[in-house]
């Protein structure tokens, strides 16, 4: 090269020397993906002052300085209580289900009757509304699957069924906590009490998540005077006084008061006003808990009045020790709370129904806090029953607790487990002809659900079913 | 907008987390106050009647708490001083005064030892 140059430079005069122009690379420099947001991409956008020639390359006037600011785009923040009342929304109907015909819809009697057995069975609007008002509905059913609610009527509920008519007529109160596996349908259970006592003209009261009582998340106030010192849940009994009204409405509109209320000062409360005036007349909560007392004495020891019904879920929940703390830093007994203490003394049997009725608590297997004393007399009574060897405590545990075992000792045992086979087919069916279940329904695929979900554990037959379909 | 020992609380707040916003008044402190008198963990300052706000801050104004535990914290430190102590000279030094290496990580000590401590 450096011979070629010097040979140039003499034979080529020094003026007319050209150098080629400098081709200036341009090199169109592109990511190969890009993490820019979408938004930058907008059509008008500012144009830039300077023109990008190569990778490092600039034309024109750059600014130094001018950082830009990033564009952030904000979501809307959801409101408060939002996030928690999407994650706790009941859906009950979905508009892609397919209709089902010619299930029969839900009437008085039912469930009590024999013939309806391993049958699906329709909720009216009605009823459904009423249950809403209720809460006995839970998020984590399956309920946003199909185009209406429909349940299958088992062989317990048929047996519960004819019990709460036999209450009812004879005047009497079944007091029975439903036991069992996680996900068999205890919950279910009271559902289809309760809506077996709305149909009937019951009057239900529902506590549908026990622990709410409990757990400290609601106001709470001593009553004065009182020994051991109690305390009541102002927020929760008049939230209670209203799900009682919204649900029971029409029934209490048709009893008239038997006596004078004046004491309690309601001044929403009519002369000669009906059982419903005296649920409604309770505007604060305050004054709630006086009337929650009024409302039970009506229903419970007057005589003339309809059945009443009493639904808990998550037993366990009010016998343990509260979350509660009295002024003087002890901790509450849940007994000692006034409302779980009305609903103890039902299930214990201390209350006289006067006019029949029934207490029907269901344990829970999932959120469930350790009740020892709960759990031996449970035991002992369901051993009681199949002519077993009652078990006995255990003398080494010291965290026993004698009231719980009194509340429990004398109640009745409901063991809800797995559906039989004929009853997993219905469902199946029901299943198949909303269009939820793809497969065909016969003896193999009903045996394979049953067995895969424990011997027909309901809630994990619908696992093992539907679970890739649920929203 | 709710007055408590003369400071002003939002009403979203935890009555809770409004105790444990003065000084010297810990979790323990508040966790019995709030039982005596008988509000639940998770209530709100706008929820309290206005008859509960003026007993806490009653309650509130009989204790050593913000300036007068400032006060006994300082005289503490102060008797340290004036004895002339190890502790005392470490405090009036603007350095750890337990032990601690000095080498890194004396931001606290720094931060709050000082000849008249504030906080």
């Amino acid at each position: 090269m450096a011979s070629v140059h010097c040979s140039r430079g003499l034979t080529v005069p020094r003026s007319s020397l050209r150098l080629a122009p400098r081709i200036t690379p341009i090199i169109a420099w592109t990511a190969p993906f890009s993490t820019t947001p979408a938004v930058s991409k907008v059509a008008g956008a500012p144009k830039k002052a300077f023109q990008v020639i190569g990778r490092h390359i600039r034309r024109g006037k750059v600014a130094q300085n001018s950082k830009k600011k990033p564009q952030i785009v904000r979501a809307k923040k959801p409101q408060p209580g939002q996030r928690k009342a999407f994650r706790k929304r009941i859906q009950l109907s979905n508009n892609n289900a397919a209709v089902v015909d010619g299930l029969p819809v839900l009437e008085a009697e039912t469930m009590a009757n024999k013939e309806n057995l391993c049958r699906m069975v329709g909720l009216p609007d009605k009823l459904v509304d009423q249950l809403r008002a209720l809460e006995a509905f839970k998020p984590t059913q399956f309920w946003g699957l199909f185009r209406k609610p429909h349940m299958l009527v088992r062989t317990e509920t048929v047996s519960l069924m004819e019990r709460l008519n036999e209450a009812a007529t004879q005047k009497q109160t079944l007091r029975t906590v439903l036991t069992g596996g996680k996900n068999s349908g205890k919950s279910l259970m009271l559902l289809q009490a309760m809506s077996h006592g709305l149909l009937n003209e019951w009057v239900v009261i529902n506590i549908p998540e026990a622990q709410d009582l409990v757990n400290a998340n609601t106001e709470y106030s001593p009553i004065p005077n009182s020994s051991p010192l109690q305390f009541f849940q102002p927020a929760y009994c008049l939230a209670l006084l209203q799900k009682i009204a919204k649900a029971n409405g029409e029934v209490l509109k048709q009893y008239k008061l038997s006596k004078d209320y004046s004491e309690l000062q309601l001044i929403h409360l009519p002369e000669d006003g009906t059982l419903y005036d005296l649920a409604a007349a309770a505007k604060e909560a305050e004054f709630a808990w006086p009337v929650v007392q009024a409302l039970w004495h009506e229903l419970t020891a007057v005589p003339g009045r309809p059945p009443v019904l009493v639904t808990i879920d998550g037993l366990s929940h009010l016998m343990k020790q509260s979350a509660y703390r009295d002024p003087s830093f002890h901790i509450v007994h849940a007994h000692d709370l006034t409302l779980v203490r009305l609903l103890v003394d039902a299930l214990a049997g201390n209350t006289a129904f006067a006019n029949g009725g029934a207490v029907l608590a269901g344990t829970s297997r999932s959120n469930a806090p350790r009740s020892p004393s709960m759990d031996l007399a449970l035991a002992q009574v369901a051993a009681e029953k199949a002519g077993e060897v009652a078990p006995s405590p255990d003398p080494y545990r010291r965290d026993y607790d004698a009231r719980v075992y009194e509340a429990v000792r004398n109640v009745d045992v409901l063991e809800v487990n797995g559906i039989s086979k004929l009853e997993a087919r219905a469902v199946m069916e029901y299943w198949a002809a909303s269009g939820v279940l793809r497969s065909q329904v016969n003896e193999t695929t009903v045996t394979e659900k049953w067995s895969l979900s424990g011997h027909g554990i309901l809630g994990e037959m619908e696992r093992a079913a539907l679970e890739n379909s649920r929203l | 907008m709710v007055f408590i020992l003369g400071v002003n609380f939002s009403e979203r707040k935890l009555v809770k987390k409004a105790l444990e916003s003065f000084y010297a008044l810990g979790p323990s402190t508040s966790a019995r106050i709030l039982a005596k008198y008988s509000i639940h963990p998770l209530a709100k300052v706008g929820s309290l009647p206005p008859k509960t706000v003026t007993s806490l801050t009653a309650e509130l104004s009989g204790m050593t708490i913000e300036s007068d535990a400032k006060k006994i914290m300082r005289e503490n430190i102060k008797r340290l001083k004036d004895m002339g102590s190890y502790r005392g000279r470490r405090h009036a030094m603007n350095l750890p005064v337990r032990g601690q290496r000095t080498r890194t990580q004396i931001e606290t000590a720094k931060k709050l030892n000082r000849i008249e401590r504030r906080a």
